[in-house]
């Protein structure tokens, strides 16, 4: 059976092994096994049973990827020379083998020994309550003596002629000592004491389990006793025989060790040393991180892939704060790593060795997750692939109509479809023209003219295509076709050359539309420059006007006169700047839509000046269709705005030159990184950006700084880059490899000045 | 069926079990070369798992904020080490895992240590043995037998990692082994005793034919692990040696520092997967592929990195770089050592006669090659003796045997009288008295005639005409036709239909060739699965 596969017949799919019939599924191939074939070689089943463990291990892999990955690969190398049997590779994932628990017999051994143990640590503890209730220091010594015999009753002297520990004789020097807990006897050597404070410690921390102690400030008090003790040892060799203990309490070692083990339990119920803390905040931001990266990841590639989806604000937001954690990790990690590094006392090498673990598997989780974090598009970039994709579902669309066209083969259809479909594709770049324009930020003439760039190829490849049928027809020798062919193709030249031309009246409509940008830009800076001069001189005032503006915008010239008035302290200073349109207010505040009307007469075309002030989100073709005519509109007939509610975002932008300015002064670029280029998603509230400076400033970046918010990006990419290397020479060093870490040093070097002029250069 | 995942599978579960936090997993120094044959340390080290130790090494500090995984064999030692872990306990809490069975008092003297309650988890889990590939298996037992006896210790050592791989893989096998050989017989008798001791664990789900467990034993062919091979794997152990994944190459002259020992896993080394049964003279070629591509993308890296795109590839591609230029600068330098190691010792010529001596019958020319390559300087001593051994497991009866005189020309050589001595230990050990089945003639009329067509065809590849004796015995086993007077099965019931699940286990030591003929039978035989399993893995040296 096996030579129906032989690697020289390479087949896909679900075969049926024995018809070699394709069958859809691997379910289906299994049902028609079953009905076709039953009853043949077992061979077959075995076969089928292969493929079935090959369908599921696929399945595997598409379900849970982590894991397998190693034997994924090690499986694809050999699919290609599979023949007939199963690779040990691809045998079904090995269930978990038996297993068998001794834990309720270890359980069962353990509570009876447990039990025994605790009973006998309570009972200590509560004779240490009772041997430390009533006070040491203001008590005869005969009396705690009585006390301390009514806890626990004594072993008779006599009974126990040695002592049990060491085996020394007891004599008049070799005194016989009671433990007070447990009432046995020891000598002097083997004797422990227990301090007061430790007692208390042990006694009130098994009264309240809670713990209401905090600092384990009494745990050096075992050295504190004993020192207390040596002291008081000294006092009491003059009195030997009164064996008074004023803070102590005598116990044997069995005791002693019993209540120690007792609190170091309790010690280590409290205590979380550093290291457990930092990581778990680490293993928090990594859960983080599981969490946050595939949804980016998603995003990252919709917005790659030019669908707009989601929004590419939403999704560099996203990035930087998935790389913030990332931040974190790394900065958490080397904490980790340096942790008590430089203590006195240096630390076990294990807990070196587990810190330098844990930092290497940071490091490695930090390297496979950052890696797989895609970057995104700059806004550009995003753009030209939105295009793109929409061009390409245009063409495919086209292209879909073009072969439903072919496969009629009545030319006089073909024909008509032709023109239809030409006059369409020229409507449709006008219709189409303004929507990427405004996206694409007017700062970017070019962009409008790469809408339509691509409009003639339908056509050019039409006439491609008739020629070449117009050689087969003729081919054929088929004269009457090859003539209607010919007809065609020249109705087709015609049309190409008439959208040829108009394509050239658009390119100088719109070359003589970026010169009246630039004119319009460089008015703006004149107009700029003043402004500054003026805001320096009141800063709140042209403030409160820029707001006025703002909200009034169509009250025209009286309004405007008003603001003149309004400017007040600086009068003169507006009055004086020459070159200016500023001084009358009107002129300044309609200047842009003014020359807009000024501009080539296509209305549509009009519209750039403004574009760069759209916001990017908000392609609302009411919201355009409303700024052309309140462009041509705006002195005439002031009330119009009242419909267009949504003006009042675009507002800021007419008001731009003044506003701007303001904003722009004091922080030009060194405050907002990457803000301007993240905060347009949310347009502020109307009244927002006038509250606060520094509001006005993704406007201003908007309409003039376009490049720098490209910048920025970069700027961004460039710190993440800068980081990332880091982390690969810190790696490579690691490994002792020298030329790498050579190569590494000095890109990060290129890079560091890279930022730089970057950052110096807009200053 | 497939031993690595099995203990993978082990190990991945005692992880999950702890929980989150920090954790070290306690071994023993068996168990720590079972885990590191499944998991590579990143791959652990994603799961928490920050330190390893060993459960016999005193210096280990108390860390109260780790958890402990404890997997160890259930030994008497690492039973008091335990104990002793327990009673003065390092780690917050003990998650225990026996890799076998183990006795109930022992379970009772760990309980009875474990005062203070750290103890949350005791269970078998049994990843006794050491998992080299999917199909193959091994104990890393040296010098298993004392004559043609188990050593008791390696039996009941061999035994339980038998069973345990019998339990992790979940069969209750039917037994099979090689008649002519006692010590396969004993350890058929002791696997079978333990299966009936601990039925309850042996009930499995039964399917419709049940597995089959075959004893065997290597002195039925003793010339395999003599043979030089050219696969990758087995070059590398024949020459390198392999020993758990790990290739020491300090004596390679001139080797780097971080080459000295490399890992060869199939498991997260794609070219080693890809490779390890192709032939030398492919991986040759593979290698330069390696290296081409490898080359494509390294100039872009060194070169100074100009624009921001070109940073950005840089770092995107950097990991893969990086593994790349680690997976070529270990494969360059094995296959470098591995090709200076074959001119040498004159390796190719060598082989060729071996393959001739295990192959061919021609008594006169085996005799003539062999005496005139050990005229030849090149040759090693040890390749000269072996090439002796195999001469003299051949034609041990035939008429004209000139054993002596060849004996004569190694001490000529100067071959140390180890080597010399080795000639005749081979011969007891897999000469014709003790070989249950012929190695050398063939058997019956279509192996004859096989045998012819091959000869009419011509050999392919002189340095691998040889076939592991062992594959004829699975092709048998697997249309049912081994025989049983041969190989008899333990116990009255026998198996009717061909068997599906097979595992071959063999007494001595398997060898790569012959876990390259079990690859090849579970690629082209469908619905057959074999695992081959052996006290070691063999090279020549033994």
């Amino acid at each position: 059976m096996a030579s129906l596969d032989e690697p020289g017949e390479v087949r896909e799919g679900f075969l049926c092994p024995l018809c070699l019939k394709d069958l859809q599924s691997f379910y289906q191939l299994q049902s028609h096994y079953e009905e076709e074939h039953s009853g043949e070689d077992r061979d077959v089943r075995g076969q089928i049973k292969s493929l079935m463990q090959k369908a599921k291990k696929a399945k595997n892999k598409l379900l849970k990827r982590e894991g397998d990955d190693r034997a994924d690969s090690g499986a694809q190398g050999y699919e290609s020379f599979s023949y007939g049997g199963v690779d040990p590779y691809m045998w079904e994932p090995q269930e978990l083998g038996a297993v068998r628990s001794h834990l309720s017999d270890f359980k069962k051994h353990r509570a009876a020994r447990i039990d025994h143990y605790v009973v006998e640590v309570n009972k200590l503890i509560i004779r240490l309550e009772k041997l430390t209730a009533f006070d040491r220091m203001n008590t005869e010594s005969a009396k705690i003596r009585a006390i301390e015999k009514s806890v626990v009753p004594w072993v008779n002297d006599q009974d126990v002629p040695f002592c049990p520990d060491c085996g020394n004789k007891f004599s008049i020097r070799n005194r016989r000592h009671h433990c007070r807990l447990c009432g046995s006897i020891m000598c002097k050597k083997c004797m422990e004491l227990i301090s007061l404070p430790f007692a208390n410690k042990l006694t009130s921390a098994s009264k309240d389990s809670l713990s209401t102690h905090t600092s384990p400030s009494q745990s050096p008090n075992s050295v504190h006793g004993s020192r207390r003790g040596s002291i008081s040892s000294i006092s009491s060799v003059s009195s030997v025989l009164d064996e008074k203990d004023d803070d102590r309490i005598r116990c044997c070692t069995h005791c002693k060790d019993t209540l120690l083990k007792r609190e170091q339990q309790i010690d280590e119920k409290e205590h979380t040393p550093t290291i457990v803390r930092l990581y778990e905040k680490l293993r928090l931001c990594m859960e983080k991180v599981d969490q946050k990266a595939p949804e980016y990841i998603k995003m990252a590639a919709s917005l790659n892939a030019g669908e707009t989806t989601y929004s590419l604000e939403h999704a560099s937001d996203l990035r930087l704060e998935v790389q913030k954690v990332y931040e974190l990790i790394d900065a958490l990690s080397k904490k980790i790593l340096t942790l008590g590094l430089n203590q006195d006392p240096p630390p076990h090498p294990n807990t070196l060795r587990l810190q330098r673990m844990i930092r290497c598997s940071a490091t490695l989780f930090v390297q496979e997750k950052l890696l797989g974090l895609m970057s995104l598009p700059t806004k550009e970039q995003f753009e030209e692939l939105k295009k793109k994709r929409k061009q390409d579902l245009e063409r495919k669309r086209t292209m879909e109509r073009q072969a439903a066209l072919e496969s009629q083969r009545r030319l006089e259809e073909r024909q008509s479809g032709l023109v239809s479909r030409a006059t369409n594709g020229e409507v449709a770049p006008l219709r189409r023209g303004p929507g990427p324009l405004r996206k694409a930020e007017g700062w970017l003439p070019l962009s409008g003219g790469q809408g339509q760039s691509e409009d003639p190829d339908p056509l050019l490849q039409q006439i491609h295509n008739i020629t070449s049928f117009i050689r087969q027809a003729k081919a054929a020798g088929r004269a009457d076709e090859v003539r209607t062919l010919q007809e065609n193709l020249r109705q087709l030249q015609d049309e190409y050359d008439q959208q040829q031309t108009e394509k050239a009246i658009e390119l100088s409509r719109r070359q003589a539309e970026e010169e009246e940008l630039q004119r319009e830009q460089l008015q703006m800076l004149r107009e700029r420059e003043w402004e500054r001069e003026r805001v320096r001189a009141a800063p709140l005032h042209s403030r409160t006007r820029s707001l006025d503006f703002q909200r009034e915008p169509g009250r025209g010239l009286r309004t405007h006169l008003a603001h003149a008035l309004d400017l007040g302290p600086s009068p003169a200073q507006s009055g004086t700047a020459p070159k200016t349109p500023s001084p009358s207010p009107a002129q300044a505040w309609s200047g842009p839509p003014a020359l807009d009307q000024e501009g080539p007469p296509q209305s549509t075309v009009s519209q750039p000046p403004l574009n760069p002030f759209e916001e990017e989100d908000r392609p609302s073709p009411p919201g355009e269709g409303a700024v052309s005519p309140a462009a041509a509109e705006a002195a005439p007939l002031p009330k119009e705005y009242n419909p267009f509610e949504e003006e009042e975002e675009e507002e800021p932008e007419a008001g731009n030159p003044f506003t701007g300015p303001d904003g722009l002064a004091p922080n030009p670029f060194e405050e907002e990184e990457a803000r301007p280029c993240l905060r347009p998603a949310s347009p502020p509230a109307p009244g927002n950006p006038f509250e606060e400076p520094a509001g006005t400033n993704p406007f201003e970046v908007d309409s003039d700084s376009g490049p720098e918010v490209e910048e920025r990006i970069e700027e961004e990419l460039l710190l993440q880059q800068i980081d990332n290397i880091k982390a690969y020479i810190f790696d490579a060093k690691q490994c002792g490899r020298l030329d790498e870490v050579e190569v590494l040093t000095e890109n990060l070097r290129e890079l560091k000045c890279t930022l730089a002029k970057q950052k110096g250069g807009p200053d | 069926m497939n031993v690595v995942f099995a203990v993978k599978q082990y190990v991945s579960k005692m992880i999950e079990d702890s929980g989150p936090g920090m954790k070290v997993l306690l071994m023993d120094k068996e168990t720590t070369g079972i885990v590191s044959m499944v998991y590579t340390q990143s791959e652990i080290l994603q799961k928490e798992v920050y330190l390893f130790e060993r459960i016999d090494s005193q210096n280990r500090e108390i860390m109260k904020h780790l958890k402990a995984i404890c997997f160890l064999r259930p030994t008497k030692e690492n039973v008091d080490y335990l104990i002793q872990e327990l009673r003065r306990p390092k780690y917050s809490i003990y998650f225990i895992y026996f890799s076998n069975v183990i006795s109930k008092s022992d379970v009772k003297s760990l309980a009875e240590a474990d005062e203070q309650e750290v103890v949350a988890e005791v269970q078998e889990f049994y990843g006794d043995y050491i998992a080299v590939n999917p199909h193959l298996f091994s104990l890393n037992i040296l010098g298993c037998c004392q004559g043609r006896n188990w050593d008791p210790a390696q039996l009941s050592r061999t035994t339980q990692g038998l069973t345990a791989l019998l339990l992790s893989l979940k069969k209750c096998p039917m037994i099979r082994y090689q008649l002519s050989s006692e010590a396969a017989k004993r350890l058929a008798e002791c696997v079978k005793q333990v299966i009936t001791k601990e039925y309850e664990l042996f009930e499995f789900r039964r399917t419709e034919v049940p597995p089959l467990l075959l004893i065997l034993d290597r002195c039925d062919d003793a010339i395999t692990p003599l043979l030089n091979q050219w696969t990758y794997q087995a070059m590398v152990h024949e020459l390198l040696g392999i020993n758990n994944n790990r290739i020491d190459l300090s004596r390679v002259p001139g080797i780097s520092k971080d080459l000295r020992e490399v890992v060869l896993s199939a498991e997260n080394d794609e070219f080693y997967a890809n490779n390890m049964y192709l032939n030398f003279a492919e991986i040759g070629s593979n290698i330069k592929n390696l290296m081409e591509d490898f080359q494509k993308k390294k100039p872009k890296e060194q070169q100074k990195l100009e624009s921001i795109a070109d940073m950005k590839a840089f770092v995107e591609n950097y990991p893969q770089f990086k593994k790349m230029s680690g997976t070529v600068s270990k494969h360059v330098t094995v296959v470098g050592e591995l090709s200076r190691l074959v001119s040498e010792r004159n390796l190719l010529e060598v082989s060729e006669v071996e393959q001739e001596l295990a192959c061919q019958n021609d008594h006169s020319s085996a005799l003539q090659n062999v005496k005139r390559l050990l005229q030849n300087p090149k040759v090693t001593e040890f390749d000269a003796a072996r090439l002796v051994m195999l001469y003299a497991l051949h034609y041990e009866r035939h008429s004209s045997n000139s054993l002596p005189g060849l004996i004569v020309d190694l001490r000529n050589k100067g071959v140390s009288e180890k080597y010399r001595k080795l000639v005749s230990a081979v011969v007891e050990y897999g000469g014709k008295r003790v070989r249950g089945s012929d190695l050398f003639s063939p058997k019956d009329a279509v192996a004859i005639t096989k045998q012819f067509l091959k000869g009419l065809k011509g050999v392919e590849n002189v340095y691998t005409q040889h076939q592991p004796f062992l594959h004829e015995t699975l092709d048998h086993l697997i249309k049912g036709k081994l025989k049983e007077n041969l190989y008899p099965y333990l116990g009255p019931s026998t198996l009717r239909d061909r068997p599906q699940d097979i595992i071959v286990f063999v007494i001595g030591g398997a060898t790569y060739e012959e876990a390259l003929t079990v690859y090849t039978l579970n690629r082209t035989t469908p619905g057959v699965r074999i695992v081959l399993g052996g006290t070691t893995v063999h090279n020549t040296k033994r």
